[in-house]
């Protein structure tokens, strides 16, 4: 059974050309789930986003559960509950419906990050199993 | 099931015994089910020519506890379970009256697998092996597909999909390409006698005789098998006869006077009388880049129209059916088939369509068009098609498993897993009434909208004025459609000059998010969204002692009636607004999710003096009608706008646009047709949906109703649809009182202590 | 022989003439019935109808036969309790044996909110002659023993509704049987004649084009099922209609087993087994507006997951067949039947996925509206300016169910 946890991180919306011009700190991973709109996870609590994002919505999130998966783990795991082909390039953001729950995984080229929103983690983990 | 890179074929086994209706019968390596009942002595259906090609309905049994099985196209393994369907009338349906989880298939988990490759080939005969062989030496990824090796395609959808059927599971595989080599099947015979015992195709001979299996005096018609020791008759096929099994054939050469008929004696006959092209999944495919080749594509010639003698063996229907339905009128191949029902059968035509048509064209003197093709081609179990897939998913909130420690019991409501209550729902009330009460509304839709256009957005997107709300207030408003008709209410919060926090119902929230954006890109506002839903919970913690509660949790100076602030509850980051929907004074803290649980078991057991107890949704519901509050969905129906509902103070006309303003400016000038009103009446408290009567006419129904514990009596919601609006009504056959909402606290003075 | 090859009705093909006082575009069960009235109840026999296909190519030879009068509002549930009656009556009335078989609707509950919509039918129901009483999970089981109360360990039977007169018919054979029936006055039926036009003499609608050439009529029925959007449009009338497709399947045939008609109000899905021994299910309309005729896998996995948390037995029978017919579907789920406001030019549609269950009333008002020039009682609400005039008869309760 995969133990889903909090990925904290830090979410914002803001208009597509800022965030393409956003600077984040060393290491921090930025998943663009719409153009408009990013989760940032740093390396170390606490790090927020540099300023001068014009009218964005920033807020801390806890509002997604996830675990990281090794690249065995997805393909025994994950990718059997999917109707869609993963995107080849590394690290890419792929979006959609694992084992009919919206998902979100972020593949690295040695591991992924499966995603969802907490209300949806104990069906994800129960469909997993 | 793929060829270059098979799966690994199922290891040969030997010998051995399968159970046939109850009796073991033995089976040599490699034999089908067929085989093993041929081999027997046996016919696997009823009668009639087998093909032992899948082709027709003829072989069919139940194995395994699946009736309709082509026996020719399952393997035999020791100790399979084969049932007979019976002579007349349809397989058993076996009840499960509850799931009897040892049954299997139920037990077992039919595995999906999902390919992508650049090209399906279905049929591994010459013209499709060589079809696959070309494409790989150009580099493209191929899939062959073939019955005989375990992978029945179902159909081809849209895409192309190739949905693909074998002992092992389901296999859907995503193609550019699809190329349909099925080649042909052989025709089946329609003369007096063909639905004997003892018939059997060209191929299916050769097949029988090469496993060994002795056929005894055979006698061929047609075009003879290769290999088939037999005697060959000439000339064309008259009638077959014989009691069960065939005992001769009589054939006829040349034509009127000259016809002379010749009978041969028989214990096998083997039919040689043509082919027709296996075309199925390319019809049913058209638009999608799927090409045939092979027999498949050739266009055979048509037998002779039949003149008697069973034409579908499927469906038992005679040539003389035939002709009955066209001499009712039915003269075409479509009206035909519909009312003869030849075609109908398990094996869609594969065996009669040829027949027909030939039939119909002798008819009519044109050939019709084949008859419209549909999945299936290959048949599936609904387990098979339903294997993997996932129905919706429900939400859970972060206080689920605090409900049911607590002994709530759960329900779905708008998509969400909710307390519908603890088990006393009277003691839930009086809590709220009087004391305080605990209540999971993190379900709630939660928008954040920010930007330079925010507030124009928002003008022109509710009915209600918003620009003069000031930063740290907050206003309840409905939200309306263009035709001006209610399709979701919450509340407005503004946090500053250019950002507001919007919320929602549970169950419109996800709508209420599309709408919000299509406008925004619609109108081209500089507005920012982000939906915070399923990212906070919210506990509304309510009941006059709600703000003492509050204050033993740190929040000495709580918001005023209809404001909100950012403050920490319990040492929890809280959004918390004042307002009330049950009536009293009411603050909802929304806050990270990761923390619901640590705030409401603090809140509870700071709460324990005050005798705090959570509420569910039902008392919810009563609470909030008590107060004459609509719930949209509940009380509202798909066309009704604020005045319909009362609630023309939601509404500001002298805004000049918002969403729905023109429909409510023209349907303002109509004659008033429907409205919501309040009733109260003496208990018994009329089920919801009760019709209202008035001169013993229906003149609306109840859309909630409530046993007020508080006031003693019914109260109601509901719609009166009868114009003029009548003043005494009737529900359960007694009198109830058209009363203006609120029933509790009218002026609303609880709400604001 | 098989017993239900037809031997009963005989269909007589005429002429075509120039002229006819009532043209009917569409051979399917609407158009059919409205002919047949005109023709028996109201002398009128001048009437051709139209078809571009065969009859019964439509929706009305394509669809689960379910004959229900469980709606939510009293215009539609007196209508189509009228409608359910008139089919009880209709073999007696044609000679034809149209198969039809009362058997009872069992639409199951498993939440509180679909509990309270299902008390509320039952009430509203009772109240205007259809009879539907709630039934208890046990109840339930009683009435179909293959029900698994659990739902699959998902969806738990909390209680259902038990709509008593929900009956099947064959669909083909109301087609016909209504067809007989007119032909035998004189109408004449069409096939393979698509109407391509409209004759306009200023606004009114004075007749059809035709490939085969015009065709003259004192007034113009459109009946098309789910073209009407491109029939209406040819009179220059808007509708509020969307056009989507409806899938259904059915399963080998088997053993006669299974009694009841079972579906449910929150997956949407319905089971019942035809005369033949099939089983034959549906579910809820596809989301996307469409003309196509193609089926979808995704119809057929969500619809048999769907059935067979109900009813487990399904998942060891196999699937024969599966099609789709497009739908009418007004925006508030009801009918939309009489005046466009174009003289000469009517209308019957918004049929949607529910309008089999409606050809016997809808062909009778319809024909009393032609005949009368007065829209009856029945009809009334279900004009089409009722949009116009904000009364739009918003019935969720037609949908989920056919
Ligand atoms: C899968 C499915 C299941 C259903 N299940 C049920 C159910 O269980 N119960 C129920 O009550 N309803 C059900 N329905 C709905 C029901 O079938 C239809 O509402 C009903 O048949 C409509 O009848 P009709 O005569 O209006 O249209 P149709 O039967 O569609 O007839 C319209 C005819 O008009 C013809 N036509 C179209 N354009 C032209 C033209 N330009 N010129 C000439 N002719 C034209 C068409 O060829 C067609 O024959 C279902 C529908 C589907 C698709
Ligand atoms: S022979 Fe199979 S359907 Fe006619």
């Amino acid at each position: 059974m995969l133990a889903l946890e909090t990925i904290p991180g830090v979410r914002a919306a803001a208009d597509a050309a800022a965030i393409d011009g956003m600077v984040v700190a060393e290491g921090a991973v930025v998943l663009r789930f719409a153009p408009d709109e990013v989760f940032i996870m740093f390396p170390k609590p606490g790090r927020e986003l540099n300023e001068g994002f014009a009218q964005a919505i920033i807020a801390r999130e806890t509002g997604f559960v996830g675990c990281w998966l090794t690249l065995e783990e997805l393909a025994a795991r994950v990718v059997a509950h999917i109707d869609w082909a993963l995107p080849v390039e590394r690290p890419a953001l792929a979006q959609g419906l694992v084992a009919g729950v919206p998902a979100k995984l972020w593949l690295e080229s040695g591991r992924a990050l499966l995603l969802c929103a907490a209300p949806y983690a104990h069906e994800l983990t129960e469909r997993l199993r | 099931m793929q060829r270059a890179d098979r799966h690994p074929a199922p290891a040969l086994a030997g010998p051995g015994r399968i159970v046939v209706d109850g009796a073991p019968v033995p089976y040599q390596a490699g034999d089908s089910v067929a085989m093993a009942l041929i081999r027997a002595g046996a016919h696997p259906g009823r009668g009639g020519t087998l093909c032992l090609a899948g082709d027709c309905g003829n072989c069919v049994a139940e194995v395994d506890g699946i009736a309709w099985i082509r026996t020719c196209q399952a393997d035999c393994r020791p100790g399979l379970a084969v049932e007979r369907h019976p002579a007349r009338g349809g397989p058993p349906l076996h009840p499960v009256a509850q799931p009897d989880v040892t049954r299997p298939p139920v037990a077992r988990r039919i595995p999906v697998r999902r390919v992508s490759v650049d090209l399906v080939v279905i049929g591994a005969g010459e013209s499709g092996t060589a079809a696959a062989a070309n494409a790989r030496l150009r580099g493209r990824t191929v899939l062959l597909l073939d019955a005989r090796e375990d992978a029945e395609v179902v159909a081809i959808y849209g895409g192309p999909t190739v949905i693909v059927r074998s002992s092992t599971g389901m296999t859907h595989v995503h193609a550019r390409e699809v190329i349909v080599a099925t080649g042909a099947a052989e025709l089946h015979p329609v003369c007096p006698g063909n639905g004997l015992r003892g018939l059997l195709t060209g191929r299916a001979a050769e097949l029988l005789h090469a496993a060994g299996i002795d056929l005894g005096v055979a006698v061929a018609v047609g075009e003879p098998p290769r290999d088939v020791p037999c005697t060959v008759v000439a000339g064309r096929l008259v009638r077959i006869e014989g009691t069960e099994r065939v005992s001769a054939v009589v054939t006829a050469t040349g034509e009127g006077l000259a016809a002379a008929e010749v009978r041969t004696p028989c214990e096998t006959l083997i039919l040689g009388l043509g082919r027709a092209p296996r075309d199925l999944l390319a019809r049913m495919s058209t638009g999608e880049p799927v090409a045939v080749i092979g027999p498949a594509a050739e266009s055979f010639p048509l037998p002779p129209a039949p003149t008697a003698g069973i034409v579908c063996p499927c469906a038992g229907i005679g040539v003389d059916d035939l002709e009955g339905v066209w001499q009712r009128g039915f003269q075409e191949l479509e009206l035909v088939k519909r009312a003869s029902l030849a075609g109908t059968g398990t094996c869609q035509g594969s065996v009669c369509l040829p027949h027909v048509r030939a039939w119909v064209a002798s008819k009519s003197g044109t050939v019709p068009e084949p008859f419209t093709a549909r999945p299936a081609s290959r048949q599936v179990t609904l387990a098979e098609a339903a294997a993997d897939v996932h129905l919706d998913v429900f939400k859970r909130t972060p206080l689920h498993d605090e409900h049911l420690a607590l002994g709530g019991r759960l329900d779905r409501f708008g998509g969400w897993w909710r307390p519908w209550t603890y088990g006393d729902h009277v003691a839930e009330y009086w809590a709220v009434r009087e004391g305080v009460s605990l209540g999971d509304v993190s379900t709630l839709g939660k928008l954040i909208v920010s930007g330079p256009d925010v507030v124009e957005l928002l003008e022109r997107i509710y009915p209600n004025r918003v620009g003069n709300l000031g930063p740290g207030r907050s206003r309840y408003a409905l939200l309306l459609n263009e035709r001006g008709h209610v399709i979701d209410d919450g509340m407005i919060c503004r946090e500053t000059e250019t950002r507001f926090v919007l919320t929602f119902t549970s169950g419109g929230a996800a709508n209420a998010e599309m709408w919000l954006r299509d406008w925004i890109e619609t109108w081209g506002l500089k507005v920012q969204v982000m939906d915070r839903t399923m990212s906070l919970a919210a506990i509304n913690v309510t009941g006059p002692l709600a703000g003492q509660l509050l204050g033993r949790a740190g929040l000495a100076d709580p918001p005023r009636y209809l404001a909100h602030a950012h403050a920490e509850v319990a040492g929890v980051p809280c959004h918390v607004m004042r307002l009330s929907f049950t009536g009293e004074a009411s603050f909802e803290l929304h806050h990270p999710v990761d923390r619901s649980v640590e705030l409401w078991r603090t809140l509870l057991d700071l709460g324990r003096d005050l005798g705090i107890r959570p509420h569910g949704l039902r008392n919810l519901f009563g609470l909030r009608l008590e107060k004459g509050h609509v719930i949209v969905g509940m009380d509202t129906e798909l066309d009704s706008t604020p005045h319909r509902l009362g609630m023309d103070w939601a509404v500001r006309m002298d805004k000049p646009e918002f969403l729905g303003r023109s429909a409510l400016a023209r349907t303002a000038l109509l004659p008033d047709s429907r409205r919501l009103i309040g009733l109260t009446m003496t208990s018994p408290v009329p089920t919801e949906g009760s019709p209202i009567w008035s001169d013993g006419e229906i003149v609306g129904h109840v859309t909630s109703s409530f046993d007020s514990p508080l006031l003693g009596r019914a109260v109601m919601l509901g719609w009166l649809k009868r114009t003029p609006f009548p003043e005494a009504v009737e529900i359960d056959g007694r009198r109830a009182t058209v009363t203006r909402p609120p029933f509790y606290d009218p002026e609303g003075l609880r709400a604001r202590a | 022989m098989n017993e239900f090859v037809e031997t009963i009705l005989a269909l007589e093909w005429h002429k075509p003439k120039p002229a006819y006082d009532v043209v009917i575009i569409g051979g399917g069960g609407h158009g059919l019935a409205t002919a047949y009235y005109l023709a028996t109840r109201h002398g009128i026999t001048n009437v051709a109808v139209l078809e571009a296909n065969y009859i019964g190519s439509g929706n009305s030879g394509r669809n689960t036969t379910i004959i229900r009068a469980n709606y939510g509002i009293p215009e539609s549930i007196r209508f189509y309790q009228h409608s359910l009656e008139l089919y009880g009556t209709l073999e007696d009335e044609t000679g034809c044996w149209i198969m039809h078989s009362t058997k009872g609707l069992l639409w199951l509950a498993h939440t509180e909110s679909a509990m309270r919509a299902e008390r509320a039918r039952c009430l509203l129901n009772q109240a205007c002659g259809a009879e539907t009483v709630m039934v208890t999970p046990e109840e339930a089981r009683s009435i179909c023993p293959q029900l698994d109360l659990s739902g699959g360990g998902r969806y738990p039977v909390l209680g259902a509704s038990y709509h008593v007169g929900a009956a099947t018919a064959r669909h083909d054979r109301v087609v016909w049987a209504y067809a007989q029936g007119a032909m035998r006055k004189g109408v004449d039926v069409l096939q393979h004649t698509p109407v391509t036009g409209l004759l306009r003499d200023g606004e009114r609608v004075v007749g059809v084009e035709t490939p085969n050439g015009p065709i003259s009529a004192g007034l113009v029925l459109s009946a098309v099922g789910g073209n009407v959007s491109t029939v209406a449009a040819m009179a220059d009338v808007r509708l509020p209609i969307r056009t989507h497709p409806l899938q259904a399947f059915v399963t080998n045939a088997y053993a006669l087993g299974f009694g009841p008609i079972i579906s449910d109000t929150e997956l949407f899905c319905y089971v019942s087994q035809t005369a033949r021994g099939q089983m034959l299910m549906g579910a809820e309309f596809d989301p996307q507006p469409s003309y196509s005729l193609g089926s979808s896998y995704n119809f057929l996995q969500s619809c048999s997951a769907k059935v067979t948390h109900l009813l487990p037995f399904l998942r060891d029978l196999r699937i024969l067949r599966q099609w789709t017919g497009i739908c009418d579907i007004s925006t508030d789920f009801s009918p939309i039947m009489g005046e466009t406001g174009v003289p000469g030019f009517l209308v019957t549609t918004g049929w949607g996925t529910w309008g089999f269950k409606a050809i016997p009333a809808g062909g009778e008002q319809m024909a009393e509206l032609i005949a009368t020039g007065r829209t009856p009682a029945m009809l009334e609400p279900f004009r089409l300016d009722r949009f116009a005039r904000e009364l739009p008869m918003a019935d969720q309760g037609s949908t989920g169910t056919r």
